[in-house]
């Protein structure tokens, strides 16, 4: 009977991962820029990632391989919003009309604020 | 029905559906107007490969696949770092709006110069 609520909370945690997934590759097809699409792709990132990983850590119990997917976890957290400011970076330098999507706030010429 | 062929059915279920996501992202990496639009497709497949990679560990019953998701983490992010350091120029052409860390930088070594 335990083996079936340890089944129930694995299969509720990998459909939440899941469903974490459907909605970030949803996103990246249904927005229209790609500063939107790093927001869509982000929650498949860490959402997804992390309610899958802590399905298989339930799963398999307190060993080894649960050390090594919560590291895996703590990973993806820590390199995933470096790799989304890299994106917006490149895409800052190589889009010469990145103005017609992103809304350019006035200022007197001093760029203090940047 | 058996608790270990209810796990079978569900790891199964998880794998079919991480290919047909992954089927997807390809074809967006594929249509991709921009670069920035293929490197997001890039990042978010090495992703769901790590998730693949570590329900298949549970699913076969091999330690060691999970060693090899922790390495792919690390190596997918590794392709977006390599990508940007050939992306983001050192100095950028655009002027006036938007003066990052590389500018600064640039302009340094050219008033030391």
């Amino acid at each position: 009977m335990t083996e079936w609520i340890r089944f129930f909370f694995v299969a509720a945690f990998l459909i939440t991962g899941l469903f974490g997934f459907v909605t970030g590759v949803i996103g990246v097809y249904r927005f229209g820029f790609v500063m939107n699409r790093m927001h869509a792709g982000g929650i498949g990132d860490t959402f997804g990632l992390f309610f899958i990983i802590l399905a298989l850590i339930i799963g398999s119990g307190m060993n080894m391989d649960s050390l090594k997917l919560f590291l895996a976890v703590v990973f993806m957290w820590f390199t995933s919003p470096a790799s989304t400011h890299f994106l917006s970076q490149i895409e800052y330098f190589t889009n010469p009309h990145l103005y017609d999507h992103v809304e350019r706030k006035e200022t007197d010429g001093t760029d203090s604020d940047l | 029905m058996s608790v270990a062929e209810a796990y079978r059915i569900l790891y199964g279920g998880a794998l079919i559906l991480f290919s047909v996501l992954i089927g997807a992202m390809l074809i967006r990496s594929v249509k991709g107007p921009r670069i920035t639009d293929r490197i997001l497709s890039v990042n978010m497949i090495g992703t769901m490969v790590i998730c693949c990679i570590a329900v298949l560990s549970q699913l076969l019953k091999e330690n060691y696949l999970v060693d090899v998701a922790l390495i792919y983490t690390m190596i997918s992010f590794l392709s977006v770092l390599v990508l940007a350091c050939v992306y983001i120029p050192g100095k950028p052409k655009r002027t006036g709006f938007g003066k990052s860390a590389f500018s600064d930088a640039g302009e340094k070594e050219e008033r030391e110069k």
